[in-house]
């Protein structure tokens, strides 16, 4: 009968189990398919998101075991704890019978032992000498380091090469628990933030997200951005992003220097990285197009992020957004992607009484189609809010020109008047409008356009159901610049345990510890000389070496009978 | 001795003993003098010239200098200690440096080839030269495979012989093709120039090469042809793939979004690729030991057993490419942490392509660990090298396709 285990034995024993390869192999297969989950379900979504795609139940469940933010949940965390006292355990046990190891380097064999060696070759000889095998087997392993022992009358010659092979395996193994400790230390002692500087203007706070809740921090020191620009390749794709900054520590201006994507600015150990741009309170200029018939075009001045309100008919204007390039794919579904630049666009909230609210990004340009026809002025148009939703509305007029709201107006006046029996009424129309507006003989150029534009405004605009239509006329553009602050205190120690991990990875898989001994038994008639092998590693060039050794030596040996 | 050693055969003195010990280092040293320019040089590291900054007088004085230092230091460290000129380091990784070379002379020569610059536009670059050396690449990859399987078959020294320099073509052709492709993106204009390493048609490429060099270079040291058939297929699946993509025109040179210009890029990218072109390798070995064992257990009368390497040795061949391959997956992976360092602000970030980096390097961490341990045999371990590419497939590919996160330079736009 097994007998009770005491208490401190199951302790020995649970530690040395904690330290076993089988372990090790489980412990990283779990991390690797825990860490899958992660990868399948977005981290750190809007939790509204979560549960609209998951419905209550499973939102609930998945919500309990934190799989919204799971590497940073406890059970995560604990598999990466044990994985670090499963190290640590195989360390513990491992190191100081390897060292012992690499510094005893037994060179007698046991002749029970030696029959388990998988290289193993024999010679019977007469007439030589021993001191003399021993040469040509010094001779044949250069760089090889060697010890020599005689015991009851065998001579043991024994040759190792690699033997620091288990600093690799040491290193390896260390390295991944001095890279865990400085992951932890960043995690504790360490943030990470961004921040957004409108340009001109400073800011000290960054601002991050915790679970599911925004934290701030505040910097010891202000970040004030001079200037944000954005450079393009030729072919319109943007090259470069860059600002300009400013570091102010208490009043005093410090340091200033641009900062572009890959090359931050460092101060104070923070880091500070160019990250993303938005805009920051562009000055906006309105053209209201008064639908009331009365021909007006009125201005109202205000910028991004702020409203504007029209006190006689209550409509109101929120803007949202401002953009200078809007890069958009002008091709027909099916058709070769074909991307244009639409110009400037503000997008605003219209509101009014009596008024749906909608979102509108208007552009300030008019739409000019592959052929170079001018397709008059344009916007989109959301009647949800939703970017999705966004609805092409061509307003048939190009609004820049002044002309053309005028033509609209005298056109729309004609109308009211002819004889709608008439079969040409539209022509007698525009005819008259024409006169009217250019003087009489007079057109304008691309005459057909105009006519063909003016048509169609007189259905567009009179079914737009508010008072005035704003448009982009003029804008001033500030960018902000999106900046993320981190500053990690374990970072170096994580570069450290990398490097200890690569060097340790390159000595345990490319220096392999080989072993070969010449064990000479003087025998009644002559010698009974033995050559044998063993390697801990990669046995296919092994096999080689070991094999090319002995002919060489039986060469060596023979010559020298 | 006596005197019967043989007239050393020019291999020989190529490869082994001092000129390779002498190559080796001022091939290490060039490199070295190339990184000291880019860190330290007047202009330093400019994203946009890169390669012309290495091909020009400076890039000369800077590698040259590099490469005469690491002589003068090999001759003085082989002096002191002879056993250096013996090194299998400088063995076996000069002919690896001395291909790369002769890749550099070939995509100078096919430069020659290029339309006229007026001919060269953005817009169509159909024209280019580098998409002919592609397609022949593409078509001899295919050819190599087919021949490798047809020597499973009929084992005729020619076949086989024919199927191992196909292969070796076709990494040449595919290795100049992307040199020429990186001078190519500078034909349009200076600022879009960037190392050919930027989205998946270019790695791809990179892939089949990798893939195939480091087959050869196992099939070299260890004779294990049969290997190839298993290998090379796979490198003809992917070929498939990048005709596909070329199809979709996705192989059209654009420029590099901001995040992409650094210089880490270019140790990143294609350090990674060793690891999963090591990999598909490994998976190569496991699928031929599956074979193999196949025909054994159906009692192994197939005349093919003659050819294929012992399950042992297929066995060491999976360890062995995984062995090139892990080290490099992990250094390619520092590497990544370190720009993502530099671009993004912190090392990690649970990224999907990072995460499924993780678990790439922890699935073969622990095939390492199953093969030391006791209870794992050669069959399951064939299985998990296969299974392990497939983790790996899709950590290279899946991720860009279904998952969404930083790495979206890989998309399918
Ligand atoms: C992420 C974590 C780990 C990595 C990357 C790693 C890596 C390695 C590698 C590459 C080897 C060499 C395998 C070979 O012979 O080819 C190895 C061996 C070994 N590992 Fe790990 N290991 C890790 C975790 C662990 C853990 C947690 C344990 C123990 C609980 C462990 C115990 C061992 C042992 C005992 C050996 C054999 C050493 C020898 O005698 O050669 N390892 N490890």
């Amino acid at each position: 009968m097994p007998r009770m285990q005491t208490f401190p034995d199951l302790l020995k024993s649970l530690w040395q189990r904690i330290g076993s390869m089988s372990l090790a192999i489980i412990l990283l297969v779990v991390l690797a398919i825990a860490s899958v989950i992660g990868t399948v379900l977005l981290q750190n979504q809007n939790q509204a998101d979560y549960l609209q795609q998951f419905g209550p139940l499973w939102y609930w469940v998945f919500r309990s075991l934190g799989l919204f933010d799971m590497y940073q949940t406890w059970w995560f965390m604990s598999i990466l704890g044990f994985l670090m006292v499963s190290l640590t355990s195989c360390l513990w046990r491992n190191v100081p019978k390897m060292l012992k190891d690499m510094r005893t380097r037994k060179a007698a064999v046991a002749e029970k032992s030696l029959k388990h060696f998988k290289y193993l070759h024999d010679w019977q000889m007469q007439d030589v000498d021993a001191d003399q095998l021993q040469q040509s087997f010094r001779q044949r392993l250069q760089g090889w380091e060697f010890r020599q022992v005689e015991q009851d009358g065998v001579q043991y010659l024994r040759a190792d090469k690699g033997r620091w092979n288990k600093w690799g395996y040491i290193l390896v193994h260390s390295a991944i628990l001095v890279v865990l400790v400085g992951g932890w230390i960043g995690s504790e002692y360490g943030f990470r933030g961004n921040m957004a500087v409108p340009e001109g203007s400073s800011e000290h706070e960054i601002s991050f997200l915790q679970g599911t809740e925004t934290g701030h921090l505040s910097m010891p020191f202000e970040v004030r951005c001079n200037s944000f620009s954005i450079d393009f390749f030729p072919t319109g794709a943007p090259k470069e992003f860059l600002s300009n900054l400013t570091i102010i520590d208490h009043g005093k201006e410090v340091l200033t220097s641009d900062i572009i994507v890959n090359e931050p600015l460092y101060y104070k150990g923070v880091r500070i990285y160019q990250s993303s741009f938005g805009d920051g309170g562009s000055d906006i200029t309105f053209k209201m197009f008064h639908m009331d018939g009365s021909e007006t075009i009125t201005t109202a001045k205000t910028k991004v992020y702020q409203s504007w309100k029209d006190e006689k008919t209550g409509l109101s204007i929120k803007v949202t957004d401002f953009k200078p390039y809007n890069v958009e794919n002008m091709a027909n579904p099916g058709e070769v992607i074909d991307f244009q630049d639409l110009g400037p666009a503000v997008v605003y909230e219209l509101r009014g009484p009596d008024l749906k609210p909608v979102k509108i990004k208007a552009f300030m340009n008019p739409f000019i189609d592959p052929k170079g026809k001018n397709q008059g002025s344009f916007m989109m148009v959301s009647l949800t809010g939703d970017k999705a939703d966004y609805k092409p509305v061509s307003l048939g007029l190009d609004l820049t020109n002044p002309v053309e709201w005028k033509l609209f107006h005298a056109f729309m006046r004609q109308l009211a008047i002819v004889d709608k029996a008439s079969k040409d009424a539209n022509l007698t129309a525009f005819k008259t409008a024409m006169k009217e507006v250019f003087g009489a003989g007079k057109r304008p150029e691309r005459m057909q356009d105009v006519a063909m534009r003016t048509l169609q405004a007189v259905n567009m605009l009179s079914a737009l159901p508010w008072p005035m239509l704003p448009m982009l006329g003029d804008f001033e553009q500030h960018y902000y610049t999106g900046l993320q602050l981190a500053m990690d205190p374990g970072m170096n120690v994580v570069w450290f345990g990398s490097a200890m991990l690569v060097i340790g990875l390159c000595i345990m898989l490319y220096m392999p510890h080989r072993k070969l001994w010449l064990i000479i038994h003087p025998e009644s008639k002559g010698l009974h000389i033995t050559l044998a092998g063993m390697t801990n590693r990669n046995h296919l060039i092994f096999d080689q070496v070991f094999n090319d050794m002995f002919t060489q030596l039986d060469q060596d040996f023979r010559q020298n009978t | 001795m006596t005197a019967t050693i043989a007239e050393p055969e020019l291999s020989t003195l190529l490869y082994q003993g001092r000129w390779a010990w002498l190559r080796f280092n001022a091939y290490i040293g060039a490199m070295l003098g190339i990184a000291g320019m880019a860190m330290f040089g007047v202009g330093a590291y400019e994203e946009n010239a890169f390669l012309y900054q290495i091909l020009s007088m400076k890039g000369v004085m800077w590698g040259g200098t590099g490469a005469l230092a690491g002589c003068g230091l090999a001759v003085v460290a082989s002096t002191m200690k002879p056993v250096l000129l013996d090194a299998k380091m400088a063995r076996n990784i000069t002919p690896w440096l001395d291909g790369f070379v002769l890749m550099v002379i070939l995509a100078a020569i096919w430069a020659l080839f290029e339309p006229a610059q007026s001919q060269i536009t953005y817009e169509d670059q159909s024209n280019l030269f580098a998409g002919r050396i592609i397609m022949a690449m593409n078509v001899i990859f295919i050819f190599s495979a087919v021949s490798y399987i047809a020597y499973l078959f009929a084992p005729e020294s020619f076949i086989g012989r024919l199927a191992t320099w196909t292969a070796y073509t076709g990494v040449f052709l595919g290795g100049s093709a992307l040199l020429l492709r990186w001078h190519e993106s500078y034909l349009f204009d200076m600022e879009i120039g960037h190392a050919p390493v930027s989205n998946l048609y270019e790695v791809f490429i990179l892939l089949f090469c990798i893939t195939a060099a480091v087959y050869l270079a196992l099939e070299k040291r260890y004779e294990a042809k049969a290997m190839g058939a298993f290998v090379l297929s796979l490198v003809s699946a992917g070929v498939f793939f990048g005709i596909w993509l070329d199809s979709v025109g996705q192989s059209d040179i654009k420029p590099l979004v901001p995040a992409l210009q650094s210089y880490w890029m270019k140790i990143h990218v294609p350090m990674n690729f060793v690891g999963y072109g090591s990999f598909a390798v490994a998976c190569g070995a496991g699928m031929a030991y599956l074979v193999r064992h196949r025909l054994e257990a159906a009692g192994g009368t197939s005349k093919m057993l003659a050819i294929f390497p012992s399950l042992d040795q297929l066995d060491q061949l999976a360890y062995k490419a995984v062995a090139i391959g892990f080290p490099a997956f992990t250094l390619a992976t520092i590497l990544g942490a370190a720009w993502a360092a530099e671009a993004w602000g912190g090392y990690w970030s649970w990224d999907p392509k990072e995460t499924w980096a993780l678990i790439v390097w922890l699935i073969y961490g622990a095939y390492l660990h199953a093969r030391v341990s006791h209870g794992w045999h050669g069959k399951a371990l064939a299985w998990w090298a296969v299974a392990g590419f497939l983790i790996t497939v899709f950590c290279f590919l899946g991720v860009n396709m279904y998952l969404s996160g930083l790495h979206s330079y890989g998309r399918l736009s």
